[in-house]
């Protein structure tokens, strides 16, 4: 693929990313659930992982745990490294054992919001912030709320990819 | 496996591993400050910020106004209600504050005076996460915003502390918040205790008055207000009032739950507490 389509294809996605993260930080938060928002920042890498692979997932992970670390409140500098490690792992899993469709991003989603969730929760009783009880009155919660709004994250992303996705350019 | 990274983006994993620990030691650099990446982001995002706050707010006007009529006229009424009784309590606590005046006069007590220099701001985001809850507003360190400032509503009624700031915005902890944590203190026994937010008290609309003795004697609707003891913030505020009181699990000391005496959900406009004095 020539250097120009592929920052045509990389565009495109992260024009995609766009009204998913204005979605998530300031609508979705202005109407929270049981005081619960959903996280659609890693469930938008796990769709681009899916639908592009290992090296694609996990540098829009890396891309878009940029992002979610510096544009956010109380944003933590290994937001990057967990977002890389699961746009590379869910983009493995799609290669590998899992369908490229909105059965395996569901999966995947579940899966990298758990381990996502998990390592927050673990830190969260490391420093005895929270009780297990009252984080899993948190995250579980969360969890759902997030893998609702996977399936249109996904079709945003997968309109992207039937267009400029995989090697289409080429 | 080795061929397998190799092949997939063990470039990317480096970058990532090394932005992670620079941003961490931004993070760490720049203290309360925000970085000069998440300065730039969010002030570029501010305009989109304001834009779908506005559209939003919109809609949920519209919403109210089709399908929250009867109970928007309910509110009213009760609103009008309320302020009638409020005017009375006015008339009432003004006679008495002329009396108290007139006491400490007596007494040659110098007053406490405070000089408190606000800022107003809008509300441009909120963030409501489940694990924190934090406001971002429409004004920064442009409007000389620090991080530390109070912020109050229209009434007087604290609304959460200043945490971060940027160039045209900041982000504030409200009171609900559990990294929020300050000195608080009653109105009617005067007992001093430390406000703090609470993961699980969060989605209850609730805050913490913990750290108090265990014959403290609150009960239901008691006042609870800023005890400014620190000297970082300002004394006085009002808080909320207490819903609900109880032992800690250790049995040494009590707490209250205070419900916030400002509807953070409603909230559209603040005023940021720029500067203030404490002369005793």
């Amino acid at each position: 693929m020539a250097r120009q389509d592929w920052i045509h294809k990389w565009l495109c996605y992260a024009g995609a990313l766009l009204p998913v993260w204005w979605l998530d930080a300031y609508i979705l938060t202005r109407f929270p659930v049981f005081g619960i928002t959903p996280l659609l920042l890693p469930v938008a890498v796990t769709a681009v992982a899916v639908l592009e692979g290992v090296s694609g997932g996990a540098g829009f992970g890396l891309a878009t745990g940029l992002l979610w670390a510096t544009a956010y409140a109380g944003g933590a500098g290994g937001r990057v490294l967990l977002l890389t490690l699961v746009g590379m792992f869910v983009g493995a899993l799609a290669r590998y054992a899992l369908a490229r469709s909105l059965t395996g991003c569901m999966i995947c989603s579940a899966g990298a919001l758990t381990a996502l969730l998990t390592v927050r929760g673990v830190a969260d009783l490391f420093f005895m912030r929270a009780s297990l009880w009252q984080l899993l009155r948190v995250a579980v919660p969360q969890l759902i709320w997030s893998l609702v709004w996977t399936p249109l994250v996904y079709g945003v992303f997968y309109r992207v990819y039937q267009r400029v996705g995989g090697d289409k350019l080429v | 496996m080795k061929k397998f990274f190799r092949e997939n983006g063990v470039l990317l994993l480096i970058a990532a591993v090394l932005l992670s620990v620079l941003i961490t030691l931004c993070g760490n650099l720049f203290g309360t400050k925000i970085d000069p990446l998440g300065n730039i982001l969010n002030t570029l995002a501010t305009p989109v910020r304001g834009g779908i706050n506005a559209v939003a707010g919109w809609v949920e006007g519209v919403y109210d106004y089709i399908f929250r009529y009867e109970q928007m006229d309910d509110e009213l009424t009760q609103l009008r209600r309320r302020v009638a009784q409020m005017e009375d309590e006015l008339r009432q606590a003004r006679y008495e504050s002329q009396e108290n005046k007139r006491l400490r006069q007596l007494l040659e007590l110098r007053e406490k005076r405070r000089d408190f220099v606000f800022e107003s701001a809008r509300i441009s985001a909120r963030g409501s996460r489940g694990w924190d809850d934090t406001l971002t507003l429409s004004k920064g360190s442009n409007c000389g915003i620090a991080a530390g400032d109070c912020v109050i509503s229209e009434t007087g009624v604290l609304v959460g502390v200043v945490s971060q700031v940027g160039l045209n915005w900041a982000t504030v902890d409200t009171v609900l918040s559990p990294n929020t944590e300050l000195g608080g203190q009653t109105v009617r026994t005067g007992l001093a205790g430390i406000l703090s937010g609470e993961l699980d008290l969060l989605q209850e609309g609730l805050l913490k008055l913990g750290y108090l003795p265990l014959d403290h004697g609150l009960i239901k609707g008691d006042q609870v207000i800023t005890s400014g003891r620190s000297g970082a913030y300002p004394a006085d505020l009002v808080v909320g009032t207490v819903t609900e009181t109880g032992t800690d699990e250790a049995g040494l000391s009590g707490y209250a739950l205070i419900r916030p005496a400002v509807r953070l959900d409603k909230l559209s406009q603040v005023f940021v507490i720029k500067e203030f004095d404490i002369v005793e």
